[in-house]
């Protein structure tokens, strides 16, 4: 065969000369660094080719160039300038501490006021005062936000244009002659009083009437029926074993609830080696916070609060129940009967019904169960709230009929709170001498002739007595921020006194504690007591209690739809309602914020609204999907449309209506899109102003209307098992049947690694770390905790937690840090409920720290988990791996804190924008890094004041104690139901809570082996019924394991 | 008595008589002449989907991940299931080119070309969402263990985000230096058939001065037999590590031992899925019928069965294991958020079972394999379906985890988030479309190699041989 020439190119069949050299070199290795390939033919190594080099080191340079000129854009600088001269006493950096007084209508609490580098950023509560003993509220804790609301009046206006003070003094001097009426908030200091008394008796004719937009007439005037007195008793919850409350919310916003908290908690505080528990029995109309608390509790209709006080008053003496049909309620009375008389002489009964026929019967009750001088303090009347209804309502109509020439508005705004505000607007335009002490420019001062800009309580000189003996005193923390001018000083100038406020006051209590350094002292501890507190009954008038059993006997029972109106934690009568940090707080009840809506029962909802909550399905449907049913609301009248929230515990036949919402935009940006004012709702029988309402029609509108709601499950057990690692609640009964149930429970989710004593070290295939030095504990005992929110209010103040606003609500976007949980038990029409502060654990083997891809978040020498913002990126895997669900995302810029200028306009409403406004910014605490976008943030136990509190204790010299620092949610608390410190001291109040309560102690999902350093005590309840869920719970368990 | 050269079980690899030339022009045939309308279209739209996505991740990056509906309980959403969809897309490519080129199946070259880009393009896709799911994207360095003065500050080596980094950069690289060392000899031919000066110059670039040498191909072939090499455990090592994302947290529905196999299964299971909807449309648009043939699109069918039915034993395992453990957690999240179908989102379960186990079924049936437009129909529904199973494992583990008090509300994605997914969509059509316009979509080197052996022109070549008595071929062979 021939041999054919195969070829693969041109060149290899025309065996060309470039071919032949290629197939020469094809074998061939050449370094690639030489172009000039001469350098090697010369027999140079490729080192000497230097091109390549030259030409690295010049890309190289030109490129550092460029970078570093990009890279030095200029950034904009903002100044900070030094004092010139620096005052003395103030080091910057540190806080200073002035006793003051968080004063709003009547309520009135003792703070100190944390001042940083001159502005008040943070209200703690004052311990030297035997009424809080430090406790606050979270209406205190974001007082301080309301310093700093850019809504506040900046200046004075003569029919609605600025004027000057000067000019003002002289329109009204002209003006004012002839009779004046002077409608103020109850008015606890006595200095103003006097001031007030001076003004009334250089203008004869005139009159001060008290206006309280919810008052309590009805217990000042059953009080005056029955015993003499138009006054208000102290209520004593502390020596009270057994409690009775006709739906009044002692906990939440009855007279001073931060008081009374704090007493209530000292009766649930449990020993655990002599288990005893106060008895609380509850009536409730409408789910509330007071009743969520309770022992037992019974749902009723507002109308039948009258015969179930008579009822009671029956039961108490012995005779038979009559005017009760229900045998739910008619149990209720004899189980608060049977609480009663086992311990007379330390019972009390109390009732929010503004009905005084009620209030007398509940006074007979109090009588007859030895209440009156022992739970009940005739010897100590309090000033919380003084107005009768029918004062004002006289005033309405004398305006109306012309009578009167001039009104002054102190503190109260009737044009939004009271019922027939049409009547008291046309009252108003009838009136020649309108003039309003205000910090805003609210219902009633924008119908004002003549607005004085009223300053807030952190810039005022002041006093009050809250309680008879015990004052209180105000002093400034600022200097005026705008310009301003006190009620009393107008008060002053127009009675012709020339010397101011300030002035009067001291001058006044120099003279009554005898010197000006007494005074001085007295002013630097913020408060005086009495020396001794006098205790005294008050003898019953039995006519007036016939007649009012007579009234209550006569009226028949009601079978239509009722209403009840309340107040919000937060919120109130609308003091809160333009108080952002307030909107944002969860309900404690509903856990909604920002709105108002109409609660229903969950067996309302099945007929209403076709939602049965026990259908998962529908339960899950109406869950998940903010936008609640609208239903149309009529009553007399008048109609209301509003979203309905289906809260178990209320009565089948009862709706509720928060107040406070729909306020004017005037008061500030947080009250816009808020809700509807409901005051209109209420109605006026006898001159007094009721705010329950029969006779009540709903139809379903059709629409719905998203409601933020922060948490949308309340309910621990589901279809694969009960969730008592999350929550452990036990009854007193159970307990002293086996006090050891809960840690049995916790030893047998433990029990496949050794138990609770090996847990730690065999739950794990890790080696177990020594943990010595200091090991920051927490402790929150469930039992004291009652969900009012002040810890909340008050880590948003102390930790610079934003506010977000209702559109970022709705989409679960909430920065809170601390949040409380609330979750049902048992029958869900009226459930057990308990409450659960959440922050984050800070577990030894925390799940977020090994997934965070660059260590952001990790564990410090002290066992806090600790963010470091700057290293974040945001990846948020820590936040779905946390089991506790208590990491926060930064979603957008809701701090003006972004290195993007201009992102929040368009994307966050306009109150998180107004939050970051120069003057809002002032609230913020230097100590707390602002976060920006796109960073986690958690609770950080306060780490700033742990840092404060180690300093301190280093700069004396001395190891660190446990009275150096108080985390600020364990400050606020008016309960003392959070306990902090450092675990590793065997002295220290955590050990102490954890040493002494072994049996109620657990970890928050123990089982998951995170290590959590935040314990609870578990939540005992005094009832002698069967903890439902968990026992159905077990049943369920066991029936599986056979 | 006579010899057959030809398998008479296997089909031919490649239809028709045709010549090396030939096969040449019929896969240059796209790159050499202009597109059709239907390309302009398809790349238009490929164009507008990308720059949605651009102004998604603009708005994302400037106002924050706001801009999407996740929240405190469901930190992560559309934007990880993307990701994990997108990397489990990209998982054929490397499967076909590395683990069949090891186990010498010959059918892998109609395919392989197309596949690779593929991967790399979902790869590319897949990347972005990690990378964009970050609150603060513009220090995403901070994910580098790079020397640096910060103390030095390094990353957390225990975190499987971190494994993932390490994961999908290594894989990437090795798949795209996999993908271009294949292309090395067709942009050589191409290079060669230039009709401009420009396209000689771009193409000789990029062809790497190839001249097809026997050292090239020696060195060529070995470099492929290495990648290969890499290739192979990173098949199995990318997902398995992506799975670790969920495997080593302590979330119910995402702590579970199972994940590594039953993610890579799921990978492959959807990128032969991804495959099949490509290579359908490439053979038709380009004519490319002789070289993907029915026989491909079978083959690839059976590794759709078997993969699916292997997720669907996984999801079963899952179910039973639910129950199995009496965990009250794991039960809640595999029988209430998963398997009830009136749980908020049983419907995604459902419709994850029904995509992904009953519906590849149908692939028992021979008829049905090789029926394309069931073919195509079913590739679509295997990608919906394991989108749903990636959503399902993500969401419906976070939405309901340990707290009921932090059950979460219904999510829903915003239109960023949907116009983040549909911007990796425009990423990678437009990419697809590129590489189609400008690459060989099928590996001409490797059909010819495969003529060689299988196909009509080998068939004709071997008659002679094969009509020869079987003695004279003893007869000759004895002789050597």
């Amino acid at each position: 065969m021939e041999q054919k020439k195969h070829w693969q190119s041109f060149g290899e069949l025309n065996n060309s000369e470039a071919f032949n050299a290629e197939v020469q070199n094809e074998f061939k290795e050449e370094l690639p660094f030489v172009e000039d390939e001469s350098t090697l033919e010369k027999g140079g190594s490729f080192l000497q080719a230097k091109a390549p080099r030259r030409d690295f080191l010049k890309y190289l340079g030109f490129s550092t160039a460029a970078a570093a000129v990009a890279a030095s854009c200029e950034m904009p600088i903002k100044k900070a300038i030094p004092f010139a001269n620096k005052p003395e006493d103030l080091v910057p950096g540190i806080s200073d501490y002035y006793a003051t007084t968080y004063v709003q209508d009547g309520d009135v609490i003792s703070v100190l006021a944390k001042v940083r580098d001159g502005r008040p950023i943070k209200l703690e509560g004052n311990d030297l005062s035997p009424l809080t003993n430090g406790g606050t509220s979270a209406r205190v804790q974001a007082a301080v936000l309301d310093l700093y609301d850019t809504a506040r009046l900046r200046f004075p206006l003569m029919s609605g244009k600025e004027a000057s003070f000067e000019n003002i003094d002289k329109a009204i001097a002209a003006e004012l002659n002839g009779a004046a009426v002077i409608v103020t908030s109850s008015i606890t200091s006595p200095s103003t009083k006097a001031v007030i008394a001076q003004f009334l008796a250089k203008h004869p004719g005139s009159k001060h009437v008290t206006y309280d937009a919810v008052s309590h007439s009805s217990m000042l005037l059953a009080n005056e029926a029955c015993y003499g007195k138009r006054v208000l008793p102290s209520y004593q919850f502390d020596k009270a074993k057994a409690v009775v409350s006709l739906s009044a919310d002692f906990l939440g916003t009855w007279l001073n609830p931060v008081e009374f908290a704090k007493q209530y908690a000292t009766g649930k505080k449990l020993n655990e080696k002599t288990p005893a528990m106060s008895k609380h029995v509850h009536f409730e109309t409408v789910a509330s916070l007071t009743g969520s608390n309770a022992d037992q509790k019974y749902t009723c209709r507002p109308s039948e609060i009258g015969a179930i006080a008579a009822g009671l008053l029956s039961a108490v003496k012995g005779q038979p129940i009559t005017g009760i049909n229900d045998v739910k309620l008619k149990e209720g009375i004899a189980v608060a009967a049977d609480a009663l008389i086992g311990n007379k002489n330390a019972a009390l009964v109390v009732a929010g019904s503004n009905d005084v026929n009620v209030q007398i019967i509940v006074n007979a009750i109090n009588d007859a169960i030895g209440a009156n001088g022992n739970t009940i303090n005739f010897g100590v009347t309090v000033n919380y709230r003084q107005g009768i209804d029918s004062d004002f309502a006289t005033v309405v109509d004398d305006m109306n009929a012309g009578k009167i020439n001039t009104v002054l508005f102190y503190g109260a705004n009737p044009v939004y709170s009271w019922p027939q505000a049409d009547k008291v607007k046309s009252g108003l335009a009838k009136v020649k001498t309108s003039i309003s002490f205000n910090a805003k420019l609210d219902e009633t001062t924008a119908l004002c002739k003549y607005v004085l800009p009223a300053p807030h309580f952190l810039e005022s000189w002041g006093d009050a007595e809250p309680a008879a003996g015990y004052y209180t005193f105000l002093q400034p923390t600022i200097s005026p921020l705008f310009k301003t001018r006190p009620f009393e000083d107008s008060l002053l100038k127009w009675s012709g006194d020339a010397t101011d406020f300030t002035t009067y006051l001291k001058n006044e209590w120099s003279r009554k504690l005898g010197s000006e350094t007494a005074w001085n002292k007295t002013l630097q501890a913020g408060v005086l007591n009495p020396t001794s507190v006098p205790t005294a009954g008050a003898s019953l008038n039995g006519a007036a209690v016939a007649n009012a059993l007579a009234v209550v006997a006569a009226s028949k029972p009601n079978t239509t739809i009722e209403l009840a109106l309340y107040q919000k934690i937060g919120i109130g009568a609308g003091q809160g309602a333009s108080n952002p940090w307030l909107q944002e707080l969860p309900d404690p009840v509903t856990r909604a914020t920002w709105d108002n809506y109409i609660i229903v029962s969950p067996s309302m909802a099945r007929t209403l609204l076709n939602i049965d909550l026990n259908n998962a399905g529908q339960a899950d449907d109406y869950e998940v999907h903010p936008p609640k049913k609208v239903v149309k609301l009529t009553v007399d009248g008048k109609s209301i449309e509003l979203p309905v929230l289906i809260i178990p515990g209320t009565h089948p036949q009862t709706v509720g209506i928060a107040l406070g919402y729909g306020r004017a935009e005037a008061v500030g940006k947080a009250v816009i899109g808020t809700g509807k004012n409901a005051f209109p709702l209420a109605c006026i029988e006898n001159g007094t102003v009721h705010f329950n309402c029969t006779n009540v029609t709903l139809s379903v509108t059709g629409e719905t209307y998203p409601v933020a709601l922060t948490q949308t499950h309340f309910r621990y057990d589901t279809a694969q098992g009960t969730r008592t690692e999350v929550v452990k609640e036990i009854t007193l009964a159970e307990y002293k049947k086996n006090p050891t149930e809960i840690l049995e429970e916790r030893e047998a989710e433990t029990k496949p690694y050794g138990g609770l004593e090996k847990y730690e070290a065999q739950g794990t295939i890790y080696p177990v770390y020594e943990r010595p030095g200091i090991k920051w504990g927490m402790s929150v005992d469930l039992n004291s905790c009652n969900g009012c929110g002040a810890c909340v209010v008050a880590c948003n103040a102390e930790n610079n937690v934003a506010v977000v606003g209702k559109p970022e609500v709705l989409r679960g976007h909430e920065m809170h840090w601390l949040r409380i949980d609330k979750y049902f038990s048992g029958d869900m029409d009226n459930p057990n409920v308990v409450f659960q502060p959440l922050m984050c654990q800070h577990c030894d083997n925390a799940p977020c720290e090994n997934v965070c891809p660059v260590a952001a978040t990790n564990h410090s020498s002290e066992g806090l988990n600790q963010m470091t913002y700057n290293r974040c990126i945001g990846t948020r895997y820590c936040a779905n791996n946390c089991p506790f669900k208590v990491r926060r995302f930064n979603w957008s810029d809701y701090s003006g804190a972004d290195s993007f200028p201009d992102n929040q306009e368009g994307i966050v409403n306009d109150v998180v924008i107004n939050m970051s406004d120069d003057l809002t910014r002032m609230v913020l605490n230097p100590d707390v890094t602002v976060r920006s976008r796109g960073v986690i943030e958690k609770c950080s136990f306060c780490v700033q004041r742990l840092q404060e509190g180690k300093l301190k204790a280093k700069k004396d010299s001395r190891p660190f104690e446990d009275g150096d620092i108080k985390v600020a949610c364990q400050q606020s608390c008016p309960t003392n139901a959070i306990s902090f410190g450092n675990a590793n001291d065997k002295h220290s109040a955590i050990t102490k809570v954890r040493v002494e309560n072994p049996n109620r102690s657990f970890y928050v999902l123990e089982q998951l082996h995170v290590l959590p350093n935040v314990t609870y005590l578990a939540k005992v309840r005094n009832s002698d019924e069967h903890e439902a869920a968990h026992e159905a719970s077990n049943e369920k368990e066991a029936e599986k394991k056979a | 008595m006579h010899i057959k050269y030809e398998s008479q079980l296997r089909e031919p690899l490649v239809y028709g008589e045709k010549t090396f030339h030939q096969v040449t022009e019929d896969i240059l045939r796209p790159i050499e002449s202009k597109p059709s309308r239907l390309w302009y279209v398809g790349f238009f739209i490929s164009v507008c989907l990308l720059m949605f996505g651009v102004y998604s991740v603009y708005r994302e990056v400037t106002y924050g991940i706001g801009q999407w509906n996740l929240n405190k309980t469901i930190g992560w959403g559309w934007d990880i299931t993307n990701f994990v969809w997108w990397v489990g897309i990209g998982h054929a490519g490397t499967l076909i080119s590395a683990i069949l080129l090891l186990f010498r199946q010959g059918w892998r070259t109609g395919v392989n070309r197309a596949a690779e880009a593929m991967t790399i393009f979902a790869v590319m896709c897949a990347g972005q969402f990690p990378i964009f799911h970050m609150g603060r994207v513009w220090l995403a360095f901070f994910i580098m263990p790079y020397p640096n003065s910060r103390g030095p500050l390094w990353v957390n080596f225990n975190s499987p985000l971190l494994w993932d980094v390490f994961a999908i950069s290594t894989y990437f690289t090795v798949s795209l230096l996999f993908w271009y060392s294949g292309l090395i000899p067709d942009l050589a031919t191409v290079r060669d058939r230039a009709f401009t000066k420009l396209r000689k110059k771009l193409y000789g670039i990029t062809a790497f001065g190839w001249t097809g040498s026997t050292k090239h191909w020696q060195r060529h072939e070995s470099l492929s037999l290495v990648l290969a090499g890499l290739s192979t455990p990173l098949v199995l090592s990318v997902h398995t590590i992506v799975s670790f994302d969920f495997a080593t947290s302590v979330i119910p529905g995402w702590h579970t031992t199972i994940f590594p196999p039953y993610f890579v299964a799921g990978a492959i299971f959807s990128g032969f899925a991804m495959v099949q909807t490509l290579m359908l449309v490439v053979r038709k648009v380009f004519g490319l019928q002789d070289y993907i043939t029915v026989g491909h699109i079978e083959m690839m069918n059976k590794v759709i069965v078997l993969t699916g039915s292997i997720v669907g034993i996984a999801y079963l395992t899952e179910l039973f294991m639910g129950w199995y453990s009496q965990n009250k957690y794991e039960g809640y999240t595999f029988w209430y958020s998963r398997a009830y179908l009136f749980s908020p989102y049983g419907w995604s379960y459902w419709g994850m079972m029904a995509c992904n186990v009953l519906s590849p079924q149908i692939f028992w049936s021979k008829k049905m394999r090789r029926n394309l437009f069931v073919t195509f129909f079913m590739s679509i529904i295997v990608n919906i379906g394991m989108w749903f199973e990636r959503f399902v494992i993500i969401v419906t583990s976070l939405y309901r985890d340990y707290l009921p008090s932090s059950w979460s509300v219904y999510y829903s994605p915003s239109i960023y988030e949907i116009g983040f997914y549909m911007g990796t969509f425009g990423l990678f059509f437009t990419c697809f479309f590129l590489f189609a316009k400008y690459f060989p979509v099928i590996a001409v080197a490797e059909i010819k190699y495969v003529l060689k052996r299988s196909g009509e022109s080998y068939k004709t070549g071997m008659e002679k041989l094969e009509a020869q008595p079987l003695d004279n071929f003893i007869h000759d062979n004895a002789h050597h």
